[in-house]
């Protein structure tokens, strides 16, 4: 069964013809054409293909992309969209801690965390980890990453 | 570009006081990429026409196929093909490394014939328009088979009576390697020894698991009679050469491609069944073909590796000196033989058995058994996370039985400088010669490693928490790695007119930051800013033959490739100049991107690409294999109750030579590490005793997580010996070290913590289950009078 299904990603409308069944995640990759959300698990364990749904991070392998329809997503591409060679405060603190190897996991976790970043400053290192536990990574042991983040919400908090 | 310019030399020479890219903590130039979603992972390719395959898997883990049904599958809609053994040639999946009689007679097909041997293993594909209809079909495929016994456990396997996975072969041991001079010899120092402990160790099945799994695209043209693979990882040249073999078609008609890999740690790039599988039906069907992995089948087919059975006789003085040992090995190979074959492991678990220690003599056996489960090869630290457990397990079980600290036994055996070059009585995996340890400096890295952690004061700190009744632990380990290995690498630099470099390397990238370092010391070498410098290894059509990544490897033979390439580069621009300004070669000096030519007393500097293109270089230096070593210290706090087990705090020494790039890595260090203590406590591939497996899920199989990972402190000894114009010397393939020693640093840690129940950690992971057993052996109020008394680490 198919059926139509519009939404926005990255501010951009989307109006597609799908199976009821395609999930979001294929959506976003393969009907949208932004790859930038990949996959690593399909059954919600590893967080790699986390986007944000109305602001929200959502794993969007656990969403069909019917159930997305008329709502707003984010993407990875998004992040520093209109920012020209500059990166995100997220993506220049991962690059500079080494907070990414392979980089599979990463776009997972940049859109996990964004949201919070604003409040991060606040958080000590135990409550940084337990809000990344969601998201598998297997090249870094996290170390970097919680670094990352610790540099990304500091200079956010400074600069606002 | 600028034409020459005149400068003299001398003022050009102070003026080129630069600050050396090789050993500073540089962001990775891979970065940008994948950080704003624009990486190029296999899942990201797409051909016009493609077609998309599943595999059907065996739901059996042993058994005879009666028949296989895929009339209804081919029926519905949207399905192209699909094939089962009979559609295919009596190809089948080579063993890359040290095949032997055995192991090629033990060799899998690509899709199952007359017998299924592990549950996952491929026995047809379905190839349709849509990836939702391919698995639509895929689940109609019916395979009837007539169950045989599994046989699942290595000891049972073993066994002369046991049931045969290939009958052909009358048993399931298919090779047996040993290590060590005389038996009899060793059997006698043991007989005649003061003290001897004796254990049976058990690791479990673990692997690799990459976030991203496995994917091929493979594009067949007909004209041109060209294949053209997407997906590969690695060794994408082996498997070149193997799939030119395998499907008839000459290497030159084969591309391979690289993309960005997400992860591979050993596993990920070896030539696997869907290697062939997927070219051949893209050559079959006339149209681009996509296989993309899900995650139960990665679990399922993706090579194991880790599941050991150890028997272990270690015998010291009354001082805790070591005398021998006796080790018998049985590595659980799984269902084929397959990539690795079956005699690297178990040589590789036999040559890290002895480690940084003196011994009087030692004696080892390892057999490659088959059973049904998923087949085994490499995964990160192959061969040294196990056999290091095995043997730290057992020295500090001695330190135990005759009263003194682990940091001291270990201070007491450790090999010294002053021993060296000292014989380890072992031969060199690539070359068979003598291993002889003759850099490096053993005792100091571990004094480093316990001075950096206040061993003493941890120590004493431990003790008190424990007499206060905290179930708390602390281990010091030490562990040794045989890095680098290899024959050949090769590059190509090739200058171009703007003024940029470009470094083809044979060489892969698994995500470590390759790009970056072999940029560092291009960019030193010819004296330019890195950003005018690019590395290339991605396409086997315009690459040099490689060898690619593996056991810590691309960072050093790399990066002498890519430095002879441009020392070849600057030779010939010298010639071309010798020619073109009637000069004196002998008088023309080159320097950096540029080469100087004489001219009265003044010198012309020239640029490099007005005098010659590129410059091509096989680095071939016979084994530059060497021994790296280090050692981890960990702090643990254990709850008898749930059995968790906490990491406060972790501390890791790695004597490297010398850092190129600190800051990738202490990165490669930290991750490794982590994927230790993934397998010391979280990671099993479990079976029912049918031989289904347990662990197809993320829910299942446990990859750590950040919650409960810990900082690592890292200690980089760099001891290598400089020398001007060389920016790799000194440089040790590094980046394994990391995971080597943590399933016995945890393991140590942990038995420290459950007092009088030590002696009874002798398996990895350690399961909150058994932590629960052990530390209900001994309650801690009773333990204080059982422990023997702590000598001063001093």
């Amino acid at each position: 069964m198919s059926r139509k299904v519009t939404l926005e990603i990255n501010g951009e409308r989307y109006e597609r013809e799908v199976e009821e069944r395609l999930l979001l995640s294929d959506f976003i990759r393969h009907e949208a054409g932004l790859t930038g959300t990949h996959v690593g698990c399909e059954h919600g364990v590893c967080g790699a293909c986390t986007v944000q749904l109305d602001g929200e991070p959502v794993r969007s392998c656990l969403l069909l992309a019917v159930q997305a329809e008329g709502h707003q997503l984010r993407t990875v591409e998004d992040l520093n969209a209109g920012m020209g060679e500059e990166l995100h405060p997220l993506q220049q603190a991962f690059h500079e801690s080494h907070g990414l190897q392979c980089g599979f996991c990463t776009p997972g976790f940049l859109m996990s965390i964004e949201p919070m970043l604003n409040t991060a400053a606040d958080l000590d290192e135990g409550e940084i980890r337990a809000a990344i536990s969601g998201n598998l990574c297997r090249c870094t042991g996290y170390q970097n990453i919680v670094s990352a983040i610790q540099l990304a919400a500091t200079r956010m908090q400074d600069g606002s | 570009m600028s034409s020459e310019t005149t400068t003299k030399p001398r003022r050009r020479a102070s003026a080129k006081a630069r600050v050396p890219y090789v050993g500073r903590p540089l962001p990775r130039v891979e970065d940008r990429p994948l950080l704003v979603g624009a990486g190029g992972y296999v899942d990201d390719f797409e051909r016009p026409g493609m077609l998309h395959a599943h595999v059907v898997r065996s739901e059996v883990a042993h058994g005879r196929i009666r028949s296989i049904d895929v009339a209804a599958a081919r029926r519905l809609p949207g399905v192209e093909h699909v094939i089962t053994a009979a559609d295919l040639p009596p190809v089948e999946i080579p063993v890359r490394l040290f095949p032997t009689d055995s192991s090629n007679r033990t060799l899998q097909p690509p899709l199952a014939r007359d017998r299924v041997r592990y549950v996952g293993e491929p026995v047809a594909v379905v190839v349709a328009t849509d990836p939702y209809l391919a698995e639509d079909a895929a689940a109609q495929v019916a395979v009837d088979v007539e169950p045989l016994v599994p046989v699942l456990d290595v000891e049972q396997a073993a066994d002369d009576d046991a049931w045969l996975l290939h009958p052909q072969l009358g048993t399931n041991v298919i090779d047996r390697v040993t290590v060590g001079g005389d038996e009899a010899e060793v059997a006698r120092l043991i007989r005649g020894a003061d003290v001897v402990v004796r254990k049976r160790f058990r690791l479990a099945r673990q692997g690799a698991v990459p976030l991203e799994t496995r994917g091929l695209l493979a594009e067949y043209d007909a004209d041109a009679n060209a294949l053209t693979v997407w997906g590969a990882a690695k060794v994408k040249h082996f498997n070149r050469t193997i799939l030119s073999d395998l499907i008839g078609l000459p290497e030159a008609s084969l591309r391979l491609i690289e993309g960005d890999v997400g992860g591979g740690f050993g596993a990920r790039g070896e030539f696997y069944p869907e290697d062939y599988l997927i070219p051949w039906l893209a050559r079959e069907i006339g149209r681009p073909v996509k296989w993309i992995e899900d995650r139960r089948e990665n679990l399922l087919a993706l090579n194991h590796s880790r599941e050991q059975q150890w028997d272990l006789e270690l015998a010291a003085d009354r001082e805790g000196r070591f005398i021998a040992f006796r080790a018998s090995v049985l590595w659980a190979q799984g269902a084929y033989s397959r990539t690795h074959g079956s005699v690297l492991l178990p040589r590789l678990i036999l040559l890290h058995a002895s480690g940084p220690y003196r011994w009087q003599a030692f004696w080892g056996e390892a057999s490659s058994v088959l059973t049904n489960k998923t087949p085994a090869g490499t995964y990160r630290g192959p061969g040294q996370y196990e056999p290091t457990f095995v043997r730290e397990r057992m020295v500090d079980l001695v330190a135990r039985e005759v009263g003194i600290d682990p940091a001291e036994i270990r201070r007491r055996n450790i090999i010294t400088k002053a021993e060296m070059p000292y014989d380890s009585g072992l031969l060199d995996l690539d070359t068979g010669l003598p291993m002889v340890y003759d850099d490096g400096d053993f005792p100091l890295v571990f004094e480093q490693l316990l001075e950096r952690c206040g061993y003493d004061q941890l120590r004493a700190d431990v003790v008190r928490r424990q007499r206060a009744g905290e179930r708390v632990g602390l281990s010091a380990t030490s562990f040794i790695e045989m890095g680098n290995p290899g024959v050949f690498e090769q590059a190509r630099v090739e200058a171009l007119p703007d003024g940029r470099f470009v470094a083809h390397v044979g060489i892969a990238s698994v995500g470590q930051g390759v790009e970056t370092v072999l940029s560092q010391v291009a960019a030193d070498l010819l004296h330019v800013p890195i950003e005018q410098v690019a590395v290339r290894y991605r396409d086997t059509a315009t690459v040099p033959e490689g060898q690619g990544a593996f056991s810590s490897r691309a960072t050093v033979w790399g990066g002498y490739a890519v430095a002879g390439a441009i020392r070849a580069l600057q030779e010939r621009a010298v010639e071309v100049a010798a020619e073109r300004f009637n000069a004196v070669a002998d008088e023309i000096e080159a320097d950096g991107d540029s080469v100087l030519v004489p001219r009265g007393r003044r010198r012309r500097r020239v640029p490099i690409a007005e005098l010659a293109s590129e410059g091509f270089f096989r680095y071939e230096p016979g084994s530059a294999s060497h021994v790296l070593t280090g050692g981890n210290v960990a702090l643990v706090r254990v709850d008898p109750g749930s059995g968790d087990v906490v990491l406060e705090r972790w501390w890791l020494a790695y004597e490297v030579g010398r850092a190129i790039n600190p800051l990738t890595l202490e990165g490669q260090v930290r991750g490794a590490a982590v994927q230790g203590i993934g397998g010391a406590l979280l990671e099993a591939f479990a079976y029912a005793p049918d031989g289904q497996p347990l662990t197809t899920s993320f829910l299942d199989y446990a990859l750590p997580t950040a919650a409960e990972s810990p900082n690592v402190e890292v200690l980089l000894v760099e001891l290598g010996e400089r020398r001007e114009g060389d920016p790799l010397s000194g440089a040790k393939g590094g980046g394994e070290g990391g995971i080597i020693g943590v399933g016995a640093t945890v393991a140590n840690a942990v038995a420290d913590a459950l007092g009088g129940a030590a002696g009874e950690l002798t398996e990895l992971p350690i399961l909150p289950e058994t932590v629960q057993r052990l530390a209900a052996l001994q309650a801690p109020a009773a333990r204080g009078g059982a422990k023997p008394p702590m000598r001063s680490a001093s």
